[in-house]
């Protein structure tokens, strides 16, 4: 029971980062159609900003993420401009942004890696300590931060995507391209805008994942696993059903590492998404088209 | 020619050819809509109406000759640029935003910084012009009617406050009620003193509305005219358009 209650609870956390991390996945599928895989490298270089400023510079940890979405957005932003813009729309386009995206991001890695070296660094924590409830939960603050900041941050998306004119214009470039150019949406200013919002939000979950665990250069590869795993099993593109599925695989592997242990987690998370795809190729969400981005 | 064209042009195509993949669709028409005018290119379906709109608002590149909007070339520009300029595409009703609700889909229409700090009253105007938008305005786009659909696109295309509107094919595949409140409510577009190019493949509701007409076969302008000399012409219709 104990432990249950504790997985549970750990699950809903690391939930809480999955959403964000394939938020950023769903953002840019549901608008340009392309799964960008260079968003783990984003995650990994989301830490390592949050470890200069907070952990090298000393400021304030709340500044270190901060810091890690304008950085890490200015780079998706630059990186559609440089890399995607070209591409989007050419013959094959499809495959060649994946494979782009692949390159960028094993770039990112490398530059991270010859810039700070291979070894583990840690963020420090925004928050010490925490507390017990009875015998059957353990709580940091740190947890509870979390799950404070992805569910603030993903509140404040909803209202961007449904209140504002650049949130309405996403939703409108997503459903009909064509449309949206009517309408006078400058398509191309709106993917840089979608890219850089996807890029922050995922350095953010590459700052609040870092500073539970531990930050290297190679983070980003299985955590870049989870939120395709997230994004596929939402649905691809679906902004409700990504939320559902994040927590679902959050809950999931959080089980797993328990009553298996952590080396079954990433085997079991696929084999559930295989599963699930096998039952329904479209995800969760896959079926029904609404709550589309 | 007749005093409708001395109006100075605010729209001007020379020569436009366009089309889709090896296909071209237009084989050179030159068109004129004056400051003000309500022109109507009419032309059996599958003859280059829609590909002409398309090409206007920069949807389809065009491939040959010449268009420029109150004096700006358009040769060259992103669709986006276009309607910025004031050229507002209003498509059969497909191109809408079918996931947005129909006060989504308006307020998308007023996107551009301009009209867009006029919103409020222009979505009042809308729902005054088509009262049945603002009983659905929570409803999503793909939910509506054929009608309502047609209702929603055009009052989109209130929404950007533009100089000349383009419409295509406002009748297609409607009851006959509903086509004669949408021209009734084009009618009254027309007396703000607009610029609208219409394309339509009957011309049934059009004399009225029409200062200009153009007959469009097979990507070329066949015809120019008033409307009711090119309208009364039975022969003349009967050949181009098929009705008796």
């Amino acid at each position: 029971m104990q432990n249950l209650v504790q997985a549970t609870y750990s699950g809903l956390v690391l939930g809480s980062i999955y959403a964000l991390m394939a938020m950023g996945f769903t953002l840019v599928y549901g608008a340009l159609r392309f799964l960008n895989l260079a968003l783990g490298a984003l995650f990994t270089l989301g830490g390592y900003v949050a470890w200069l400023v907070a952990g090298q510079w000393g400021l304030a940890a709340m500044l270190g993420i901060v810091a890690a979405f304008v950085v890490v957005a200015f780079v998706g932003a630059g990186s559609y401009q440089a890399v995607f813009r070209p591409m989007i729309g050419r013959p094959g386009w499809d495959i060649t942004t994946i494979i782009a995206s692949l390159g960028l991001g094993i770039v990112i890695e490398n530059v991270i890696l010859i810039g700070f070296g291979p070894r583990n660094k840690s963020i420090p924590l925004l928050l010490e300590g925490g507390f017990r409830v009875g015998d059957l939960l353990r709580v940091q603050y740190q947890q509870l931060l979390t799950l404070a900041v992805s569910l603030v941050i993903l509140l404040l998306m909803g209202l961007f995507l449904t209140r504002s004119r650049h949130g309405l214009a996403i939703r409108a470039v997503a459903q009909n391209r064509d449309a949206a150019y009517l309408v006078g949406t400058p398509v191309h200013r709106v993917f840089a805008i979608v890219m850089a919002i996807s890029a922050g939000l995922t350095a953010v979950a590459g700052v609040l994942l870092s500073a539970v665990f531990f930050l290297n250069p190679g983070v980003g590869l299985a955590m870049g696993l989870r939120g395709l795993i997230v994004t596929i099993f939402g649905g691809l593109g679906s902004i409700v059903g990504t939320l559902y599925a994040a927590f679902v695989i959050g809950l999931l592997e959080s089980y797993v590492s328990m009553y298996l242990g952590a080396r079954w987690a990433l085997p079991a998370l696929f084999a559930f998404l295989i599963a699930v795809l096998i039952v329904r190729p479209g995800g969760i969400a896959g079926l029904a088209e609404e709550a589309r981005v | 020619m007749n005093g409708a064209t001395n109006l100075a042009p605010i729209l001007q195509l020379t020569g436009v050819r366009s089309g889709y993949g090896d296909t071209e669709v237009l084989h050179g028409p030159s068109i004129r809509v004056g400051d003000g005018e309500t022109v109507v290119i009419l032309g059996p379906n599958g003859h280059g109406k829609t590909t002409l709109l398309r090409t206007i608002s920069g949807l389809l590149p065009l491939r040959a000759g010449e268009m420029t909007f109150a004096g700006t070339p358009l040769t060259g520009r992103p669709p986006d640029a276009i309607a910025g300029l004031g050229v507002i595409h209003i498509p059969q009703g497909d191109l809408l935003f079918p996931e947005m609700t129909v006060l989504e889909n308006l307020l998308m229409g007023s996107y551009r910084a301009p009209a867009w700090a006029r919103r409020q009253a222009r979505l009042e105007e809308v729902f005054a012009f088509f009262p049945r938008l603002g009983e659905r305005q929570k409803q999503l786009a793909r939910t509506l009617s054929g009608g309502e659909r047609r209702m929603l696109a055009i009052g989109r295309g209130l929404m950007g406050e533009g100089r000349l509107l383009m419409i295509d094919e406002p009748s297609l595949g409607l009851a006959p009620v509903i086509i004669e409140e949408l021209y009734r409510r084009i009618g009254e577009i027309k007396a703000s003193g607009r610029s609208i190019l219409l394309v339509e493949e009957s011309a049934a509701h059009v004399e009225e509305l029409a200062d200009r007409v153009y007959l469009l076969e097979s990507g070329h302008v066949v015809r120019e005219g008033q409307p009711n000399e090119l309208l009364a012409d039975d022969a003349l219709l009967r050949t181009y358009l098929g009705v008796d």
